[in-house]
């Protein structure tokens, strides 16, 4: 026996961990055996090595009021198609319990639905509901600098340099002139808005939706705080009165 | 504790080393001990500006390196008594500074003098990172057109977040905003941005305002720094400068158009037949 495999003997030949791993969701609208296997096979036939050997959760939710289900012909279909699933969520308690006999597990990975209700109640406790964590910033924000407000609204008290750039899940504020680019709504929210004293940036942004500055309409300087939101697909710039 | 002063502006040619030299020499004659450090490795020019290239014989690389020690390498300037050089290497690059050796020269240098000037180079790499690193203050250079203003925009941003005292949380280096370059006719004619459009745009206090003036190039290539030509309007307000840099409350001169004695006449004549 070499040096290094006494080493290997001593130290433990598994590690549990934790982890989040991308998953696809098939949610299944009816329970119709027949047409899941021809439109997945006309998917997979689309794009081929797309779906190769990637994981699936079933999502029952649509379903849930039907009662058992054939989940060893599913998981088949599923298989027969390149599909590897690997739990169920959302169903009720009895299409979990027989899934789970059938080797899948009932999974809560992503997010929840919103028609949770009953035996699920206390697992939706459980899923924190996310704080509005708003960023303040009140030392300029010059040439090159980025700030980012993630999961919240970034406040600004002092002037945003050309070149700066302001992202906020959230609204962006900017008492001071704002010369920079404002991005609000990074993560697609399109309730979004921005407002600002000084209207100068070089480009807004809403989830997305752009302005920029060439773009923007001339506004009176002299005016009081602007706004700007997101309307039909449209950015909008006005004074706020 | 020496004070460190940064001369910085990430453009390139806006009056840095004229600056450090100018600042030095003003700085040495009120009898603070001064030490001015030529950051430009590669691209050594301080030495010119003050006149005493002919004397270089080690530089800053070679007392970071241990290859000679700082007494070596200082220069001790023939303008004024209290004033040392340490020079930049001319066959290296800004590669050769090291976090800690820049530390370990200044450490050295802190213990026995009042004031040490860091000369930066352009730009925002390695070389003007390390000369901003452990500065208390920072004389930002700009000139009055459109892309210094905006670069010197970045480098405050990298004062206020890649510098020791940032990184330790500490009170943030004092910024100052020199003008160099000024001329107060072009301003008026619309060629040049006005004190007030980059005050706008930078929001720092003015430490001063230096015109565009013939005597800064004569001084460069002669060797002497301009601020010891005080005929010459830039000499004039670099003093300012220094005075208001040490806390003294001085107007800004040079900042407006002069009139010709004709028009002034002119105008003397105007108010005599209101």
């Amino acid at each position: 026996m070499t040096a290094s495999s006494l080493l290997m003997d001593k130290q433990a030949c598994f590690l549990l961990k934790t982890n989040f791993a991308p998953c696809t969701i098939l949610q299944l609208t009816r329970y119709d055996l027949t047409q899941l296997e021809s439109q997945l096979h006309a998917t997979i036939q689309r794009t081929p090595h797309f779906f190769m050997g990637s994981p699936v959760i079933i999502d029952l939710e649509k379903v849930r009021q039907l009662g058992p289900l054939n989940f060893t012909k599913m998981k088949d279909i599923l298989l027969a198609n390149q599909l590897v699933p690997i739990g169920v969520r959302n169903g009720s308690e009895e299409q979990q319990c027989d899934a789970a006999t059938y080797g899948l597990p009932t999974l809560t990975i992503g997010r929840l639905s919103h028609g949770e209700t009953g035996s699920h109640s206390s697992q939706k406790k459980e899923t924190h509901p996310r704080t509005h964590q708003t960023k303040l910033v009140s030392t300029p924000i010059r040439s090159g600098m980025q700030v980012y407000a993630k999961d919240g609204d970034l406040v600004v008290t002092a002037p945003v340099s050309v070149g700066a750039e302001l992202l906020a899940d959230g609204h962006i504020h900017v008492y001071g002139p704002l010369r920079g680019r404002a991005i609000a709504g990074v993560q697609g929210n399109t309730d979004a808005r921005i407002f600002c004293s000084l209207l100068e940036a070089e480009l807004v942004s809403i989830a997305g939706y752009y302005l920029t500055k060439e773009e923007m309409p001339l506004l009176d300087k002299t005016q009081s705080v602007i706004q700007i939101f997101l309307e039909k697909e449209k950015i909008k710039i006005e004074p706020i009165l | 504790m020496a004070k460190i002063i940064v001369v910085t502006s990430g453009k390139g040619g806006v009056g840095k080393t004229t600056t450090s030299a100018s600042f030095a020499v003003g700085l040495a004659n009120r009898g603070y001990k001064t030490a001015v450090i030529d950051f430009d490795i590669g691209l050594r020019n301080l030495d010119l500006i003050m006149g005493c290239e002919r004397r270089v014989v080690y530089d800053f690389v070679n007392v970071i390196r241990g290859e000679a020690n700082l007494n070596q390498a200082l220069i001790r300037d023939k303008h004024a008594k209290e004033l040392f050089i340490l020079p930049a290497s001319q066959t290296r690059d800004k590669d050769a500074l090291t976090l800690e050796g820049v530390a370990k020269v200044l450490d050295e240098l802190g213990n026995t003098f009042d004031y040490i000037v860091c000369d930066s180079p352009a730009g925002i790499e390695r070389g003007a990172q390390l000369a901003m690193y452990f500065a208390d203050y920072a004389v930002v250079v700009t000139n009055p057109e459109v892309s210094s203003v905006r670069d010197s925009d970045r480098m405050l941003g990298l004062l206020s977040s890649k510098t020791k005292r940032a990184e330790e949380g500490r009170e943030p280096i004092t910024e100052h905003l020199l003008l160099t370059r000024y001329s107060p006719k072009r301003v008026t004619n619309g060629d040049m941005l006005s004190i007030n459009d980059v005050n706008e745009i930078l929001a720092i206090p003015l430490l001063g305002v230096i015109p565009e003036s013939q005597a800064v190039l004569r001084a460069s290539n002669s060797g002497e720094p301009v601020i010891l030509d005080q005929k010459s309007d830039a000499g004039q307000a670099y003093a300012d400068t220094i005075a208001r840099f040490l806390g003294e409350q001085l107007p800004h001169r040079f900042i407006e158009e002069k009139s010709h004695w004709l028009k002034r006449i002119f105008s003397l004549k105007e108010k005599e037949t209101v």
